[in-house]
């Protein structure tokens, strides 16, 4: 009977072709496509593969276990002595100092360059409908093109890469380090108040527009009001973000926290470096929670959906709860805020010393001018092909790497695999919860330790275990990358809607079974998106290992910036550019399969 | 005795203390026997229902399957226990981005082995698959198998639930508001296809309804709860209209099924519309 009135409605079905999409596709033997795609995929990854020089035995030779354990071993004890503790509370000063200096800059641009970059505001959309198209309204457009395509530049180019320039134009110290920070981040940063300007709701605007608003007063009034949560949730994400930059810049003579670490690490004093190391992951964590507990007294809650909840997601825990704020008004907050930024200044440099320096303008016009034109010299260009597939094949073997730790941590690390509820049937021994609670407890610690040590840091060990090169740039971001994904993974599997997974308990599948069926379809496309992301960043890191010896571009970089090769240093800014801008495009595109998403 | 309950309570912490959704329930199911159980929203419906599929486990009382102590079994015992138990869920609690096809097998689930499990995860199991395609066959969704559970109409996730528990081949089918997003004539359909499942008494089927005429229509046997007591326990032709009205009295039923039924008739609607 039902079938009946089924075969009754071809609507239905007629519908139901229309909407698959796979039949929009063109048409090509589905199997012939699979072996191109098996085939294709097989390449790159054997070009990848040798291009990062992967040699899994390293990691199994005797030396390897040897210098990894004597590292190990040397880590203990920390160095506590008083002296040695006053100089890891200045490096903490100095690189917050630098973190707080340059996020402060990269906003006093940021803001600017963003709102010029807005396309509602100059571009298109309801505010232009009406407009004549004049010579003003299309020099604005051209203005307003070309700040968006400085944000994507000063972004793309990683930060260490802007610090190393900085180095060499102002000299060692704070300074260049706060510049590098403030100049990268403004990117960032103006990029998402773009993006986040241009997603408010449009029918405010276009009303006040018709009230005959000036385009300042639509932004105070319309603009800005939708916008700034979103504009507050993620300047102090970027914050947390430059705290983790800040103390990595030390590596390349920025001073502070990295400085500190390379220097013990170079004199071997491994002590040192675990009290370093220990204070590093102190300072991120602390400022982590001041950030989130900053965004949650601000109630700088960003709109579902929008760019700037994309760090509101990554850094969890942030619920909407409105919690009353107590003695911590926003005008002591902005007190605090002023004088921590005044300080700051301060300290990285602003204030006198080189910045007061009146050779220091002409240092850096000299310094910008020298680098063009670009180097364009074939041979050059030819001794770059190398270093560039071994970036490449760093970031996707160190992303492979990274999935497989991820992935094998990540299972232990979901509480909704290791632990039932409460009152779920199905009894549980004591040694069977304390095994479980142990288990779930380590899995989450090594996440955790992995994911807080930063990249260039891991490569330092690697190092110590594997020889200079791109397989220990490889392991290093390999592991990095794991603790990141593994944490994301673990979450997304926790987030799974339940009332699927209760339904396959309850015909009697097992923990494996539930995961496979249940929980993976459901988690695969979140997982798949994070993971491209991930791959994304670790191209971009990819570019600077070579700064302390992990392959790739950056060893040519660091060269050629010590040798004073400036037009070489162009031209390899150009490519990075271009490698970050395509693994953009490649990174977009595989998102939005609908395969993936 | 399929199912004894003895004395069952259930009690929730909440942060006022502790919330008591079932007070001291007390009833049998014998083989192959066809109960519905009535009574107003809050009444523990839907709690009983997690207890008796065996994914809850009471505060108090003894549950007993099949003559088993279900508190006391755990792991490879309970799953076992669990396949015998199909349920068809209100909500459907379908895999939202598998296909029916994909739905329907994770009945099999529970028969699978680790190995099976990975083999048919790597090459379906072309027997498993027809099976499948039958049991959509059987509730009229064949020509849907190949599209994902969450681009199906309610009606359609409904009756996909119930070809999930035809894949179960449970011995007891427990089902919540089943014909909840069904048009009158779907409702028929499938309430003939559950009650033609249990009337050979092979199977036990178990639902709760809030449409009180269907459950005098179908079901030899009505349980009424309230406030996770059993009021009365009785054939459709003893249940009078006095203890009907006594048994929704002064609860904010009428309301919430007012807008249960309105729903119905809203997804009614939309199922009429496509068959246009």
């Amino acid at each position: 009977m039902i079938r009946a009135k089924q075969s009754m409605n071809p609507t239905v079905n007629e519908a139901a072709r229309v909407s698959d999409w796979r039949e929009w596709r063109p048409s090509l033997n589905p199997l012939l496509r699979r072996i191109a795609a098996v085939f294709g995929l097989s390449a790159v990854l054997v070009l990848c593969w040798r291009a990062a020089e992967i040699r899994p035995s390293a990691l199994f030779e005797a030396s390897a276990a040897a210098s990894v354990l004597h590292f190990l071993r040397s880590l203990f004890p920390p160095d506590l002595s008083p002296d040695f503790l006053r100089v890891v509370g200045a490096a903490i000063g100095r690189t917050l100092a630098m973190a707080i200096a340059g996020t402060t800059l990269s906003i006093v641009i940021g803001l600017p360059l963003g709102a010029l970059a807005t396309a509602t505001l100059y571009r298109r959309g309801v505010l232009m409908a009406g407009e004549r198209k004049g010579a003003g309204l299309l020099l604005l457009a051209g203005l307003s093109r070309a700040a968006r395509a400085l944000l994507g530049f000063l972004r793309a180019v990683p930060d260490l890469m802007w610090g190393l320039l900085f180095v060499v134009a102002v000299g060692l110290g704070s300074l260049a380090g706060a510049l590098a920070l403030a100049v990268s981040y403004c990117g960032v940063l103006g990029r998402v108040y773009a993006d986040v300007f241009e997603d408010v709701d449009p029918r405010p605007l276009e009303a006040l527009h018709a009230t005959g608003a000036t385009r300042a007063q639509v932004f105070l009034q319309a603009i800005w009001p939708q916008a700034a949560p979103g504009v507050v949730a993620y300047t102090l994400y970027s914050f947390e973000c430059c705290v983790r930059a800040a103390s990595v810049l030390g590596f390349i003579g920025a001073g502070g926290i990295g400085y500190e670490i390379n220097l013990s690490m170079r004199l071997f004093e491994y002590g040192q470096v675990f009290t370093l190391i220990i204070a590093f992951v102190v300072l991120v964590a602390a400022t982590d929670a001041l950030s989130r507990s900053l965004r949650r007294r601000l109630r700088a809650n960003a709109p579902l959906g929008s760019p700037a909840h994309l760090p509101l997601i990554l850094g969890r825990g942030l619920r909407e709860r409105l919690i009353s704020t107590g003695w911590l008004t926003k005008g002591r907050i902005a007190v605090v805020a002023i004088a921590a930024v005044a300080v700051s200044f301060y300290a990285s440099g602003f204030a006198g010393g080189a910045l007061t320096d009146p050779e220091l303008p002409r240092r850096v016009t000299r310094f910008i001018g020298a680098m063009f034109p670009p180097e364009s010299d074939p041979s050059f260009l030819r001794s770059l092909v190398v270093p560039l597939f071994q970036t490449v094949g760093i970031s996707v073997m160190g992303t492979l790497v990274g999935i497989g730790v991820g992935s094998v941590l990540s299972l232990p690390a979901t509480s909704t695999l290791v632990f039932a509820e409460a009152d779920a049937a199905g009894r549980r021994s004591l040694p069977s919860r304390l095994w479980r609670w142990a288990v779930y407890t380590a899995a989450r610690l090594m996440l955790n330790a992995l994911r807080s040590i930063p990249e260039l840091i891991w490569v330092l060990v690697c190092i110590l275990a594997v020889g200079l090169g791109p397989f220990a740039g490889t392991v290093a971001i390999g592991l990095h990358t794991g603790g990141v994904l593994g944490k994301l993974y673990a979450e997304t599997l926790e987030e799974v809607p339940t009332q699927p997974v209760e339904a396959l308990r309850a015909s009697g599948a097992s923990l494996f079974q539930i995961l496979l069926w249940g929980m993976w379809p459901q988690a695969r496309p979140m997982l798949a998106s994070y993971t491209v992301l991930r791959w994304e960043t670790n191209l971009r890191v990819s570019t600077i290992l070579g700064l302390v010896g992990g392959g790739g571009l950056g060893q040519a970089i660091y060269n050629n910036v010590q040798l004073g090769f400036y037009p070489r240093v162009a031209t390899l800014i150009a490519i990075v550019y271009l490698l970050v801008i395509a693994t953009d495009w490649i990174g977009d595109r595989l998102r939005r399969r609908p395969a993936v998403a | 005795m399929i199912y004894s309950l003895d004395q069952i309570t259930k009690s929730y912490p909440t942060r006022h203390g502790p919330v008591s959704s079932l007070n001291g329930l007390t009833f049998d199911v014998r083989p192959g026997e066809r109960v519905a159980l009535i009574g107003p929203s809050g009444a523990g419906k839907t709690t009983l229902f997690r207890l008796l599929n065996a994914t809850l486990r009471p505060t108090s009382g003894a549950l007993r399957f099949d003559g088993q102590d279900v508190g006391a079994m755990a792991g490879r015992e309970l799953r076992a226990m669990r396949r015998r138990i199909g349920t068809i869920y209100q909500q459907h609690h379908l895999v939202p981005s598998l296909t029916a096809l994909e739905n329907a097998l994770c009945g099999r689930l529970g028969y699978w082995s680790l190995l099976e499990t990975i083999r048919n995860a790597v090459r379906r199991d072309q027997r498993e698959t027809e099976r499948a395609m039958a049991a959509l066959e059987a509730v009229g969704l064949a020509d849907k198998h190949q599209a994902r559970a969450d681009q199906l109409s309610g009606g359609q996730q409904q009756r996909l639930a119930v070809a999930r528990v035809l894949m179960q081949d449970p011995g007891v089918i427990l089902a919540d508001e089943p014909f909840a997003s069904l048009d009158p004539a779907l409702t028929g359909a499938i309430a003939s296809l559950l009650t033609g499942l249990a009337s050979g008494g092979q199977r036990t089927l178990v639902v709760t309804l809030h449409d009180v005429e269907l459950a005098l229509r179908y079901f030899p046997r009505i349980v009424a709860l309230r406030d996770g007591r059993v009021v009365f326990d009785q054939a459709p032709a003893e249940v009078s209209r006095g203890a009907l009205d006594a048994l929704y009295a002064g609860n904010s039923e009428p309301e919430e099924a007012l807008g249960d039924k309105g729903e119905a008739k809203h997804e009614s609607y939309r199922e009429r519309s496509c068959a246009r």
